[in-house]
């Protein structure tokens, strides 16, 4: 397994050679955001195109099919589209917090992104409270919902933002306890440590029932985070039209747009990581010949194709399903969700206590 | 609804059990052929039927000739003042005098394609074609004249 | 031809109480408005003149049928009772008579215009009136008013208008359409909210209204026909059987049997073509948007074989008077026997990823319950009526075309909720299917049409024809004074009713639940307007 923290060691070396330390880390700092930004800006692009064409397929049609071969370049355009529209301000809105919501919304939205470990040692943000970190700074975008609804003066937006407050707040819960279930198995917050711990079998596998359970919830619940079908309400398309983000255009609605479904990946990648052994290959015990073809597949191949597995079945979910109502979906993660998540807390740390985990 | 769906376990496998059906029903139609028509691409394919209302025509034969006498029953027909049948007096070759169709002026912006003006017309001297390509950039283009350049009413054939 | 009894004004509402009471005539079929013009020197006696409604009333019960008119002679103040309270449905009916014709009706609570703009001049459908000379093309937005007029009569006779407020100032109003994605085309709500909680709804309609009724005052028959399409064009082949069964009723025309069965099976193809769009529409409704492209995927089907046949696909100009446009294509019956075929193996799926979901069945079981008392009182008809327990299908009540020939099941559900609502259309697609089915082996050899004179003129008198067209009872009233163009087209519009009803069925809903029970309730807003 390729360790990518060589590379990084000898950039940090060869910089601090010909410079103090401080402008070396300096300059670490800006390669590093740049490549982030870069980074996420083509996962968005992908992600978009890739729930395009699937959600064409699910629905006896093509998908985009113009632009390009397959249509590939549609997003190119859209984008290009989305940069060049104009950004206005609609009467009697609040204006500062009107042009503050969408920043908030893509900060917490960074953050989070800032701590998937693509490969091995190639994790940006990496430290104990990893896990806790990643759950603190998710919920800062729900900040920026609820300013969007309450800044556009829109009755649509602010009825989508309370909706989406409500849910967020809600479906943390069940997204934190499942992600706990993982801890206590694994025994550490850092992302890079619950890693290590699937070195010899993915988290679903040692874990079994719980693990599995836990993986579950977490899905729902993290779909439910990022509002996405069948959790849409805060932006129905037929009951609200377009929710939260109904008064902006432009770039402020494209950040609402990127941030939507880089959460997606987010909640896909991190259900990669804790559940499914983030960038370790699959393993079968026995099997060396297996197990050495598969180690040569790079961490950050494993890695994502872990991720989109997890987002085609977000995808599949979205595009089948229809949407709750809100108290339908309120009462789903208390009187369901919840007690499910807690009970499972419980039984994987009885597990854990006599063992009985592989 | 059975009994064991009532209880909270019951109802949690049920509901579980056809969110799973509808999963399943929906990956297979993902991998079914798909429905979409390429349309500009199709168009040497793309067929319509033979009694798709798209054009008011005017047939011609090869001699330049049509059937119109210029009598206005389909103008009269037409609901939405769609046809304008304009005419004009000429002195025959034996001296009579005879109304002839100057211009037939169809405006296809207002046609609500409703086939009074065919089953109106005597002679079947107009008839709707297959061409559904009716945009154009200018709303002038859409009144078209119908009658050729230079076109002339075929002749009754004599009796024998 | 038939009967209408004449009632003074002022033994009108006694009258009424009587057949609502005593005849248990429960259902008002029809409310239409009348402009009978000004009383003539040679006139009949007995003619029957000023401005005036015809009531069409049916018993649920023996469906004892009686039509009534009244009018007033007053053409500037004409102040007719009010029958708002006998029947609820004559509340919005009222507005539209109103509307059109300035009738006043004494004890009315809600004397608003319905379609027409508020600061329009003048009532069009009156003989004497010249809408085009008052109202030029207004480019000012209509002012939304939160005032209505309660006509209230008191005790010593006087009628005083009162003021009354429909939504205050303290409300949270939502306004849901003229542009939204789920009002199915450009209608209008006005919905009080408390929370998520909905309070009450007020219904604004007119945003697409053409006012075909007016139209059809000068239009030969024939022409009249190319409307009705373009009323709800999802009963595009309903609409029109019923006009030209209603012309052809009162010409004597007998049409022919091969005729009767074309019709019978375009009907419910178009049922078929309705149901299957109402099924998609509800499923994205819900945010079920992959359940909407199954159906749109069959829907396509449907309409390739109204093509080929007819010509056309949504705008269908199929039914003429004695018959039909043109004879069935060679293919279509290897075609239509081929999509049941079809439909028959996919509609599991329909099943399966949407009405077995328990998403979809949350969102509908128990949302929207309307009661059966209700559904007859406002006269929603069709899917609405009968998952709420009234046998209200025309094609049993009233059989035409083939209908009394094959064996068919009325749906009847009882529960009153969306769910109802919902499953009455699923089951009549395979009710329409065992329909097509029975007939399209059997048709008869024979004239597709039978010769018509070239203009067309209808006998004097009066003639109410309905038909059941995909969501409801679609009936045509017509009145001929022996020319070439009706005195007067009415039709009674299916979706009214059930735009009317939506308040009813929302309140203390959710805003969710709005969107829920307009797709069940599945009104065409073409029709609504007119």
């Amino acid at each position: 397994m390729f360790d990518f923290s060589i590379v990084t060691n000898w950039v940090h070396s060869t910089l601090t050679s010909v410079m103090p330390e401080g402008w070396a880390v300096f300059i670490e700092c800006v390669v590093i955001a740049v490549w982030i930004i870069t980074l996420y800006a083509l996962l968005a692009i992908a992600l978009i195109y890739m729930e395009r064409k699937v959600c064409g397929f699910f629905q006896c049609r093509l998908g985009p099919n113009r632009v390009g071969k397959w249509g590939c370049f549609q997003v190119f355009a859209d984008v290009l589209k989305m940069l060049t529209k104009e950004i206005f301000n609609p009467k009697n809105a609040d204006q500062f917090l009107y042009n503050l919501a969408p920043f908030l919304v893509i900060i917490a939205s960074f953050l989070t992104f800032s701590c998937l470990p693509i490969n091995k040692g190639a994790s940006i943000l990496d430290f104990n409270v990893g896990v806790f970190f990643l759950l603190a700074a998710s919920s800062i975008g729900v900040l920026g919902i609820l300013l969007a609804g309450w800044g556009s003066n829109n009755k649509y937006s602010l009825i989508g933002a309370m909706r989406s407050g409500a849910q967020i707040v809600s479906y943390e819960l069940s997204a934190g306890l499942s992600i706990m279930t993982a801890v206590v198995l694994t025994g550490t917050m850092s992302f890079s440590g619950i890693i290590e711990y699937q070195a010899d079998g993915w988290l679903i596998f040692k874990g079994h029932i719980p693990a599995i359970i836990a993986f579950l919830t977490y899905l729902v619940a993290g779909n439910a985070e990022c509002n996405r079908g069948p959790f849409d309400l805060p932006e129905a398309e037929s009951e609200l039209t377009a929710g939260y983000h109904t008064e902006y255009s432009g770039m402020h609605f494209g950040f609402f747009y990127l941030a939507e479904y880089l959460n997606m990946f987010i909640i896909a990648a991190v259900a990669a990581t804790i559940f499914l052994g983030g960038w370790m290959p699959l393993h079968i015990g026995g099997l060396d010949g297996f197990n050495a073809v598969m180690d040569f597949i790079p961490g950050f191949v494993w890695y994502f194709a872990k991720a989109f597995f997890v987002v085609f079945l977000l995808m599949w979910i979205k595009w089948t399903f229809p949407r709750l109502r809100i108290d339908q979906l309120l009462s789903f993660e208390w009187k369901y969700l919840m007690p499910l998540c807690m009970a499972n807390l419980l039984l994987m740390t009885l597990m854990v206590v006599f063992g009985l985990h592989f | 609804m059975k009994n064991e769906h009532n209880t909270y376990l019951g109802l949690v496998f049920g509901a579980i059990k056809t969110l799973l059906i509808g999963m399943k029903t929906s990956i297979k139609v993902y991998f079914r052929k798909k429905v979409t028509e390429q349309y500009p691409e199709n168009r040497k394919e793309l067929k319509m039927f033979d009694r798709f209302r798209g054009t008011l025509t005017m047939p011609h034969n090869e001699n330049n000739e049509h059937h119109c006498i210029a009598c206005g029953l389909c103008e009269t027909a037409c609901p939405n003042d769609t046809i304008k049948v304009i005419s004009k007096n000429i002195e025959t070759e034996d001296g009579k005098k005879k109304r002839i169709l100057d211009r037939y002026e169809y405006n296809l912006g207002s046609c609500i394609f409703c086939m009074l003006c065919v089953n109106a017309c005597p002679h079947d001297a107009i008839t709707f074609d297959q061409d559904f390509e009716h945009a154009v950039f200018d709303k002038s283009k859409l009144i078209l004249k119908l009658n050729h350049e230079g076109s002339k009413v075929e002749e009754k054939k004599k009796e024998q | 031809m038939e009967e209408i009894k004449y009632i003074e004004p002022s033994a009108l509402r006694n009258e009424m109480l009587r057949l609502r009471n005593e005849a248990k005539m429960d259902f008002l079929e029809s409310l239409t408005g009348m402009d009978w013009g000004v009383p003539a020197e040679d006139d009949a006696p007995g003619t029957v003149r000023g401005l005036g409604i015809v009531y069409h009333l049916e018993s649920t019960e023996t469906h004892e049928r009686v039509a009534v008119k009244t009018s007033t002679l007053d053409r500037e103040h004409p102040e007719l009772p009010t029958v708002s309270d006998i029947w609820k449905t004559a509340k919005i009916n009222e507005r539209e008579v109103y509307d059109f014709y300035g009738i006043i009706f004494v004890g009315h609570t809600d004397m608003r215009r319905i379609y027409l703009r508020n600061d329009w001049v003048g009532y069009p459908l009156r003989k004497d009136d010249d809408p085009e000379k008052e109202n030029p093309l207004r480019m000012d937005n209509e002012e939304t008013v939160d005032e209505t007029t309660e006509i209230e009569l008191s005790a010593d006779g006087t009628i005083k208008n009162k003021k009354d407020i429909i939504f205050d100032d303290e409300e949270y109003v939502v306004n849901i359409g003229p542009q939204h994605p789920a009002t199915h085309g450009v209608l209008r709500f006005r919905v009080s909210l408390e929370g998520e909680t909905i309070k009450k709804i007020d219904p604004i309609l007119g945003y697409i209204h053409r006012g075909i009724e007016k139209m059809n005052e000068s239009l030969t028959y024939p022409q009249t026909l190319a409307l009705t399409d373009r009323l709800d064009y999802l009963s595009a082949m309903q609409n029109r059987h019923a006009l030209c069964m209603c012309i052809e009723k009162a010409m004597g025309i007998e049409i022919s049997e091969r005729a009767q069965y074309i019709r019978t099976i375009m009907d419910e193809l178009q049922r078929l073509d309705s149901h299957l769009l109402y099924y998609g529409c509800l499923a994205m409704d819900l945010g079920a948007l992959t359940a909407f492209f199954y159906a749109f995927r069959d829907r396509e089907k449907i309409l390739d074989i109204f093509e080929e046949t007819c010509g056309g696909r949504l705008i269908i100009n199929y039914n003429m008077i004695g018959g039909v446009q043109a004879d069935i294509h060679p293919n279509f019956v290897k075609r239509v026997k081929d999509f049941i075929k079809y439909l028959r193996g996919v509609i599991h799926e329909y099943h399966d990823i949407f009405t077995g979901n328990i998403i979809a069945q949350n969102r509908m079981k128990g949302v929207g319950v309307l009661s059966k008392e209700d559904v007859i009182s406002y006269g929603a008809t069709g899917g609405t009526g009968r998952a709420s327990g009234w046998h209200c299908d025309v094609r049993k009540r009233m059989p035409y075309a083939m209908y009394d020939k094959v064996n068919f099941k009325e749906i009847i559900y009882t529960e009153g909720d969306s769910f109802a609502r919902y499953m009455v259309r699923m089951d009549e697609i395979m009710e329409s299917m065992n329909i097509i089915e029975q007939l399209i082996d059997n048709i008869p050899e024979g004239e597709y049409k039978v010769k018509t004179k070239p203009i067309i003129k209808v006998p004097e008198g009066q003639y109410y024809q309905a038909v059941e067209a995909s969501r409801g009872e679609f009936g045509v009233f017509l009145e001929s004074h022996g020319d070439k163009y009706p005195y007067r087209l009415h039709y009674r519009s299916t979706g009214l009713p059930l735009a009317d009803i939506v308040d009813t069925a929302c309140r203390g809903e959710k805003i969710a639940d709005l969107i829920t029970v307009g797709g069940t309730l599945d009104y065409v807003v073409p029709d609504i307007d007119r």
